[in-house]
């Protein structure tokens, strides 16, 4: 059984130049690119307006954008190797609430997650380090994981806190547990570049995808690979989980956006608006009673939302 | 690189002072130290004539042959040594230009800031310093020879002349900078250049200031780069295209297959500079460019951020020389490859071809580049080293595959660009 999802909407040409990231809130998107600024887009109406510009968030453009679930804060990390923190003030505007110094030297951290609350950021650096913030606590430096080496690539942070894991360029997958700040997985199985990991909504899960084509599922607790979804032929760059972690998103270098059954481990929709890398992928959180819908940006430049087609 | 230069090799070097070459042995500021009588009154020291007529080669000839007939003199005289004054260049000069000779400096007389002179004497009991005198007098003899013929030498081509005396190039390296120096002249003047690190085919030629003509198609494996300042004219009737190739070795395969003859676009030029162009090859670059603007010139470099840097001193100047850059910039540089959508299907078998990962070198470079001002580094470049960041991939031209595939490549580029044109 396959599933249908229509375009609704494509923002064209949202930014100059290529879409390297969005994050999403209940009500807003917001997409991060080689320009200088970020840019937030309504997805409380279909035209999906834009409703607010931070220029000059990043001079050298802005690699990575996350957001926290409840909507409150978002960073953002740029070519420049600077880190910033975002709040969302009452009248929903977005304002710079400071930097991530980190103590090292600049341009080192790559990818960044946020925790639900907001309170903990990760990022991941180019020789494979991994350290966590508490952005409550005058944004200190709380952990600082050590692996082997590789560029870290990407990182997520678990809904409940618990957990980060980091994917690197080596093809390793690492879960560290952040009660403990030890390492608890060093996950086998992919051996090329892993250029995106999510965890499960309900954390018992991680996905982790790159060059190998294949997106492997694992088992968080035991650590083990439980399943892997292939039908991508190319790079996968984005993958991220719906509400309910019924299903996984993903997006590749050749402009395929897939959405696939956890349950049944099967593709069950493949669309390709565009034959351009499509660098981020993500759900819009579920709103009321309205069926699921997601976002996806890239090379391109231009942000489509697709809604699924519900009745017949 | 290894030319024929051995032809005017002295077969044996270490008798230092024949008198065939006090003949002809060209002298700069080298000053005889002993009171000997110089013939024209002339002092050899730098302050001479001034600065306009200073660097003018009769000049320059002038102050080496003073110092060859003071020589003469001296053994005419039966004096029982021979002397020549070097004014050494401050140390951090040196660092600069030669690297790699300090072992035969004075370190503890180099570190002043002031110039230092030495005294270098023949015969001496000690044989490095009877080396070193013989290897000055060569240099010198080599200069003259230069500017006399009036043909430029390059310091590549002085080691070669004599690979054995000199032992290594920065030998001549030094002591040419340090002739110079102590002549007060630039090491123009002596009619010697850095060594030519440019090759080019293709079909055109060059007529000479000596009125020779120069068929660059009639070497199948290209030729130095000439000196701009030999080129009386330049013909480029036949020529649609102009290729600048970051590798040597690229350059080569299409050289040797003679891509510039039978390329699908017409007839063009071949151009490497071997990775970041020197001045010369930038010299002649920006003739070919002033000589016919609307030739296009295109640029094939690796995909990294040493390659985007490459076509950018092509095309913008290299910041070390920002002075220069209006006499050497060539703005109508085009960016033929190799683009990230050149060689990423994300597909198996181009992986399997070699993509690199980046260096935290290219890393720290490409954060670099894209912080320069759009005067150095076009929009294009800058979204491709965003991309290069993002993959954290390179590749080089070799992805393009071998000798046959690059060709189809290129004619499918070469095309265009020349249809656009």
């Amino acid at each position: 059984m396959s599933k249908q999802y229509l375009t609704t909407h494509t923002v064209d040409d949202a930014h100059i130049t290529d879409i390297f990231s969005l994050a999403v809130t209940p009500t807003q998107v917001l997409s991060a690119s080689g320009a200088s600024s970020i840019k937030v887009h309504s997805t409380t109406t279909p035209d999906i307006p834009l409703a607010q510009t931070l220029t000059n968030a990043h001079k050298l453009g802005c690699h990575h954008i996350v957001t926290s679930r409840n909507g409150r804060i978002a960073a953002s990390a740029g070519f420049g190797g600077e880190v910033k923190i975002w709040n969302i003030s009452e009248s929903e505007e977005w304002e710079e609430a400071g930097k991530i110094v980190d103590g090292n030297k600049a341009g080192e951290i790559w990818a960044i997650a946020l925790s639900e609350d907001g309170q903990f950021l990760a990022a991941t650096t180019y020789d494979g380090r991994i350290n966590v913030w508490d952005l409550v606590e005058d944004r200190k430096k709380i952990r600082e994981y050590e692996t082997k080496g590789s560029f870290g690539m990407c990182i997520d942070i678990s809904r409940d806190g618990r957990f980060t894991a980091s994917g690197h360029e080596s093809g390793a997958v690492y879960v560290f547990n952040n009660d403990t700040g030890r390492m608890v997985h060093s996950l086998p199985g992919l051996v090329k570049p892993v250029r995106t990991v999510a965890f499960s909504p309900a954390g018992t899960r991680l996905a982790a995808a790159g060059d190998a084509r294949v997106i492997a599922l694992y088992d968080v607790q035991h650590g083990e690979q439980v399943a892997d979804l292939t039908g991508h032929s190319a790079w996968i760059f984005s993958v991220d989980w719906s509400d309910a972690g019924e299903y996984l998103l993903s997006g590749s270098f050749d402009g395929k956006v897939k959405v696939w059954s956890i349950d049944r481990r099967v593709c069950v929709a493949t669309h390709s608006e565009t034959d351009k890398t499509l660098w981020c992928v993500k759900w819009l959180p579920k709103v009321g009673n309205k069926s699921e819908a997601f976002a996806t940006a890239g090379a391109n430049r231009s942000i489509s939302f697709y809604r699924e087609a519900t009745g017949g | 690189m290894d030319f024929d230069l051995h032809s005017g090799y002295l077969a044996d070097p270490q008798p230092p002072l024949p008198q065939t070459l006090l003949s002809n042995l060209p002298n700069s500021s080298l000053t005889p130290q002993t009171a000997i009588s110089r013939p024209n009154g002339k002092s050899p020291t730098a302050s001479g004539p001034s600065p306009t007529t200073r660097n003018s080669p009769g000049a320059v000839i002038s102050k080496i042959e003073a110092i060859f007939e003071a020589m003469t003199d001296c053994l005419l005289g039966e004096k029982s040594e021979l002397v020549i004054q070097l004014k050494t260049r401050t140390s951090k000069t040196e660092a600069t230009s030669d690297g790699d000779g300090n072992d035969e400096s004075a370190p503890s007389t180099r570190k002043k800031a002031k110039p230092d002179t030495r005294t270098f004497t023949f015969p001496s009991k000690s044989p490095r310093e009877v080396w070193k005198f013989t290897a000055l007098l060569r240099i010198l003899e080599l200069s003259h020879e230069a500017l006399v013929t009036g043909i430029v030498t390059t310091k590549r081509d002085m080691y070669y002349r004599d690979s054995e005396l000199f032992i290594k190039q920065a030998v001549v390296d030094r002591y040419v900078d340090d002739i110079a120096y102590t002549l007060g002249v630039t090491r123009d003047a002596l009619n010697v250049v850095a060594a030519a690190k440019g090759l080019v085919v293709g079909s055109f030629a060059i007529t000479r200031k000596d009125t020779s003509v120069v068929d660059y198609s009639s070497e199948p494996e290209g030729v130095l780069i000439p000196n701009v300042k030999e080129i009386a004219d330049i013909n480029l009737d036949e020529v649609r295209w102009i290729l600048v190739i970051e590798k040597e070795a690229t350059f080569r395969t299409l050289a040797s297959n003679q891509y510039w003859k039978d390329s699908l676009a017409g007839k063009g030029i071949l151009i490497t500079a071997k990775g970041y162009p020197d001045v010369q090859t930038r010299q002649f670059l920006r003739l070919l460019y002033t000589s016919f603007p609307e030739l296009p010139i295109l640029c094939l470099v690796d995909h990294d951020p040493d390659g985007i840097g490459i076509m950018s001193t092509y095309k913008h100047g290299s910041i070390a020389l920002a002075h220069e850059s209006a006499t050497l910039a060539v703005s109508s540089v085009q960016w033929l490859g190799v683009r990230s959508s050149d060689f990423m299907g994300g597909y198996e078998e181009v992986e399997a071809v070699g993509l690199l990962k980046l260096t935290e070198r290219d890393r720290r470079i490409a954060a670099k580049m894209l912080e320069k001002g759009g005067g150095y580094v076009d929009v294009e470049w800058k979204r491709e080293l965003r991309v290069m960041l993002m993959l954290n991939v390179k590749a080089e031209i070799q992805v393009l595959g071998n000798a046959e595939a690059l060709g189809k490549w290129l004619d499918g580029k070469l095309v265009d660009a020349v249809r656009i044109e």
